[in-house]
């Protein structure tokens, strides 16, 4: 790694931005949190990250929303993000492909999977999205 | 009268033939012709003559009165439309004319009554059947679903108030009408037709179907059957309309419920698995972070276990199933009770906790636990969505005239939208701009509007602007 990489995690609860933030952390990534649906889309707009991690259901926009709407930006066309979602199997696989998201990870996840997942993406490794299954 | 007619006549000719024998006999006397003896054969002749004239006068008079007494009974009969026998005196010449005339009067008295008698039955008979169909007309008509049947030619033969309201028609008229013409529902149309022209291979369908009712779409079972006849032919089509938009939404509602629940205790349980794997893991370096995650896995366990309560609470109350131990309660006491409680919190954001509580003497019937959380619930609510420095005041107070105890929280805070403040008391509803500010379940103000309208029958109300702070208070009858 001849830089350290930029991930931005998304999420409406303290507790989930503070651990993800943490477990990326100690393992050598740069984190910046942000606590809303636009919020997040500001932050990956201005700093142009290396990943984005988020909620599906936060306040003002959705975590599909946002990964569409910087997907629309040609620096962050090809940005990977990992969606955490409570929201179990009711997300519609087809808003994911659409949103670009590279992979689903369901709540209460495993900061251990997160950080799996995290290096996989960014290795630029195939995703397991396809297959939906998790380590 | 012909009889007597020609009976009259005979006795005319009689008598003018005795007239003439003894004419004849006074002129040959007079001439002196006539011995004694032969003088006498003629007016025996004439008496005979004229005794027989009196005889056939007699009888004469006989038959003419009886003739005009037959010609009498009949004429009453006719008139009074009742059909007995011709009686005249036993052994009389024309008995010989009653006697049959009679026997076919007493035959056409024994027609009529058949008849009569058949005709009654045949009245009743067609009585029940008109009260049969009236019956079954009421009934179709008073169903609330709508009911419509046709015939087989498409025509409509009836309708109940449901469909007229729904189908934007009137029985009256459009009675005997191909529905082509009295239903705009293209395919309400095309269901009755398919159904009455594949009549034989299926008696029954249902089929779910969509109709915009003042503007609102609405789910309708359709239930389509066929009628046939006993020879095994289509008859008609009768097509019942089902509301089931109700249904149908409770049936989502209890989707989201579900979803929402799930979603709600995903949360706090996703934070405790992590800060548990965390540690476990030694990612939490230093004694200060450990502390922390402790910490956090206490509360959040603590907020799980709230959820539940909560959900649980709600459930049992929207069942009805809920245990309601009503005694007198003192409402002021109960509020001094929950502002002790959130006296800490106040203090801990420098907010100015005021009071203004009547005198402890009127109680209300209630439960005093469920009232303490509906307290509770509503003056944490105000804590929470007030800034710093901010103030909430909680009063107690009674309507005298109106018989009511009324508690009111008001704050300094973010206040609701008027687009939010419709749905602040449905489930897991959270303003979406003040998520920031708090966490919450979404099912604080849903449970306090079950307690107070649903078990305990009050009233509660809440006045707020965007910006400015919120007034909730709730009405309780007083003993």
């Amino acid at each position: 790694m001849t830089r350290v990489m930029r991930i931005v995690v998304a999420d409406d609860e303290s507790h989930i931005r503070h651990v993800v933030s943490m477990k990326l952390t100690n393992a050598g990534y740069s984190v910046m949190t942000a606590m809303d649906g636009e919020e997040a889309l500001e932050l990956c707009l201005a700093e142009e990250p290396d990943m984005l991690i988020t909620d599906y259901q936060m306040p003002f926009l959705t975590g599909a929303e946002v990964a569409k709407r910087v997907h629309a930006h040609d620096a962050l066309k090809t940005l990977p993000v990992l969606m955490l979602t409570a929201r179990g199997a009711d997300i519609e696989a087809q808003e994911m492909s659409e949103a670009g998201i590279a992979d689903v990870l369901s709540k209460p996840f495993s900061p251990r999977e997160v950080l799996n997942k995290v290096q996989g993406l960014l290795r630029g490794a195939p995703s397991a999205a396809a297959t939906g299954e998790t380590a | 009268m012909t009889i007597a007619k020609r009976l009259g006549l005979a006795s005319v000719a009689l008598i003018s033939l005795g007239a003439s024998a003894a004419y004849y006999a006074t002129i040959m006397a007079m001439r002196g012709y006539q011995t004694q003896a032969r003088r006498l054969d003629y007016l025996v002749l004439a008496l005979v003559a004229a005794l027989a004239s009196l005889l056939l006068v007699l009888f004469w008079r006989s038959v003419h009165q009886t003739v005009k007494s037959i010609s009498q009974q009949l004429d009453r009969m006719v008139k009074e439309h009742q059909y007995g026998l011709v009686m005249i005196e036993e052994g009389h010449e024309l008995a010989q004319i009653t006697g049959p005339l009679n026997r076919f009067l007493t035959l056409v008295r024994g027609d009529i009554n058949h008849l009569q008698e058949e005709s009654r039955e045949l009245q009743i008979q067609s009585r029940i059947a008109d009260a049969e169909k009236k019956n079954a007309e009421a009934i179709i008509i008073s169903i609330t679903d709508a009911v419509v049947v046709t015939n087989r030619f498409d025509e409509l033969i009836l309708a109940n108030q449901g469909a007229e309201d729904l189908l934007g028609f009137k029985l009256e008229h459009s009675l005997r009408k191909n529905i082509d013409h009295i239903m705009q529902d293209g395919t309400l149309v095309r269901l009755i037709r398919e159904t009455r022209s594949g009549g034989r291979s299926f008696t029954r369908k249902v089929v779910e179907h969509t109709i915009d009712q003042k503007a609102q779409p609405k789910i309708f079972n359709v239930t389509l059957s066929c009628v046939m006849t006993a020879q095994g032919e289509v008859a008609g089509v009768v097509a019942v309309l089902h509301d089931v938009t109700r249904e149908k939404e409770i049936a989502q509602m209890k989707t989201d419920f579900v979803s929402n629940v799930s979603h709600e205790l995903r949360t706090p349980l996703s934070s405790i698995k992590a800060y548990v794997e965390m540690l476990v893991d030694g990612e939490a370096q230093d004694e200060k972070t450990r502390r922390e995650f402790y910490d956090t896995i206490a509360s959040e366990a603590e907020r799980l276990s709230r959820l539940i309560d909560n959900i649980l609470n709600i459930s049992r109350i929207e069942s009805g199933v809920v245990r309601v131990v009503r005694e007198p309660v003192n409402l002021t006491e109960v509020v001094k009770h929950v502002l002790d409680v959130l006296a800490p919190q106040a203090k801990a954001k420098n907010i100015r906790l005021a009071d203004r509580l009547v005198p402890v003497t009127h109680q209300v019937e209630a439960d005093k636990d469920m009232i303490y959380q509906a307290v509770l619930n509503l003056a944490s609510n105000a804590l929470k969505y007030t800034p710093d420095g901010g103030t909430v005041s909680v009063s107690t107070d009674i309507d005298e005239r109106r018989g009511l105890a009324v508690f009111e929280v008001t704050d300094t805070g973010v206040g609701i939208s008027p687009a939010d403040l419709p749905h602040i008391f449905d489930k897991f509803y959270r303003v979406q701009s003040h998520t920031k500010m708090a966490k919450g379940t979404g099912l604080g103000l849903t449970l306090v509007k079950h307690i107070i309208e649903t078990v305990h029958g009050g009233k509660l109300a809440v006045t707020s602007e965007a910006g400015r702070g919120s007034t909730f208070s709730f009405e309780l009858p007083v003993l």
